[in-house]
């Protein structure tokens, strides 16, 4: 499988060449153009599974990511007997970034940030505590394990920051981290006091060694922005 | 006449640069700014035809074509002059020569064109209709360049064969492409819940603009997280 990312930082793309039964999963209405030899398969966002009780509990999974995550609640298989080209966009303007997963690490992404995954790359729900609830700047989290491509989008441009020893970076900032990073949510200065007055809201206290991804702008602060204009 | 883009991708203006007494007719609401010779009509009008004719063209393309109702004319009085245009949202903008083709516009995305280009409402009948995603198409022939905007990165494809496009991301394509609306998928349940619901079967030789983000998507993930109006 080859991809290229066209059109980033501010309006990036992801274009991917599958060889023959080659499989891409993409979040639903991701799809930009594809060649008319792919086939789209669409099921729920949840690991793939036989049984009832299993297809139960995946619909009640891919429920959950869908009203907790901010994700959509179903993902497009793209496959062809002969392969072909598919061309996939999120929503927002902004970049995206390729990781390749082995089986050995994890990479946690902001829920929204899941664009589209190779092989056997599984993503579970994980909220970042009790205080990520707190003032509808919410943290919720994808933990994405397994072993095969993963790609995920920003709002805005992406840094990459290494971290040894500790960084702090505001919530809605956050596009994905290491998993063996160490991480807290808390006020900025860690008084209810700052969270309510700095304007900062919730920040994201990580530790340990590993990598930090973060993105140039923030939805909520869009959103802030842009409500009291309604009408 | 020529059209200069400047600014790509994200923010790109349009300069049209008008020799003596030439004319450029663009989407009323478009204009930035002016050398002082240009002398501005407003007017519903094809310059091709004459009375009530062209007041039913112009009420046709506002009621078919999601376009505004008035196009304006600039004109350059007895010297060279300018007018640089700009479309709404952020994007690119794209300049497709038109050699006597026949070039079939996405109807938001029509800035601009010279009185030699002229521009109808082609009947989409239930094509159109089924879309629900504004999938109007307006028909610009003649010669001379015709300026067109989008939301995102533009890319140009030249295609010979078949090619399945997101409704929401079609630009424009030459004539030689013969198009149909199409379920994403095999059923009407998965091509919904696929969250791609209808696109287009492009088929046949010629070019294409595709536009790397869809308004409807983001106007949605934007959208969500608003207040609701009150009304």
């Amino acid at each position: 499988m080859q991809h290229q990312i066209e059109f980033g930082p501010s309006f990036a793309w992801l274009k991917v060449q599958l060889a023959p039964n080659e499989v891409i999963q993409a979040e639903a209405g991701a799809m930009v153009r594809q060649t008319p030899g792919l086939q789209m398969d669409t099921r729920l966002n949840a690991s793939r599974n036989a049984g009832f009780f299993a297809k139960l509990k995946a619909f009640f999974a891919a429920m959950a990511r869908k009203i907790f995550g901010g994700e959509t609640m179903f993902v497009n298989d793209f496959h062809g007997p002969q392969g072909g080209e598919v061309v996939l966009a999120p929503g927002l303007s902004g970049h995206i970034m390729h990781q390749v997963l082995d089986g050995t690490r994890t990479l946690f992404i902001q829920s929204s940030a899941y664009l589209a995954s190779t092989g056997s790359v599984d993503t579970k729900l994980r909220f970042g505590g009790i205080k990520t609830l707190l003032g509808g700047e919410g943290l919720v989290l994808q933990e994405c394990s397994g072993t095969g491509d993963v790609w995920v989008n920003s709002y805005g441009g992406i840094t990459e920051v290494p971290i040894n020893g500790t960084f702090v970076v505001d919530t809605g900032h956050i596009v994905a981290f290491d998993g063996d990073v160490n991480f807290k949510v808390k006020g900025v200065s860690g008084g209810l006091k700052s969270f309510f007055l700095s304007g900062e809201g919730l920040v994201c206290e990580f530790s340990g060694q590993g990598r930090v991804w973060i993105q140039s702008r923030n939805l909520s602060a869009l959103v802030g922005w842009v409500t009291p204009f309604l009408r | 006449m020529e059209f200069q883009v400047l600014y790509r991708p994200a923010h790109s203006l349009a300069i049209c640069n008008l020799e003596p007494n030439e004319t450029v007719r663009a989407e009323a609401g478009a204009m930035v700014s002016m050398t002082r010779n240009i002398n501005v009509a407003a007017a519903a009008k094809n310059p091709n035809e004459g009375g009530v004719k062209s007041l039913f063209k112009g009420l046709k393309r506002m009621a078919l074509g999601g376009e505004s109702f008035f196009t304006n004319t600039y004109t350059a009085m007895g010297q060279p002059g300018h007018v640089s245009l700009a479309p709404s949202l952020t994007g690119d903008m794209v300049v497709h020569h038109l050699q006597g083709e026949q070039l079939i516009i996405q109807g938001s995305s029509y800035v601009a064109a010279p009185d030699s280009v002229s521009i109808d409402t082609q009947f989409q009948g239930f094509k159109g209709f089924f879309s629900g995603e504004s999938l109007f198409f307006l028909t610009a022939s003649g010669h001379g360049p015709v300026l067109m905007n989008a939301f995102g990165a533009i890319e140009t494809i030249d295609i010979n064969g078949e090619m399945i496009v997101d409704t929401g991301h079609i630009v424009a394509f030459t004539a030689g492409i013969q198009y149909s609306v199409v379920k994403a998928s095999k059923g009407w349940i998965s091509s919904f819940l696929s969250g791609e619901g209808l696109v287009l079967r492009m088929q046949g030789q010629g070019r294409m603009y595709v536009q790397s983000r869809n308004p409807n998507e983001y106007g949605t993930a934007v959208g969500a997280l608003l207040p609701p109006r009150d009304n």
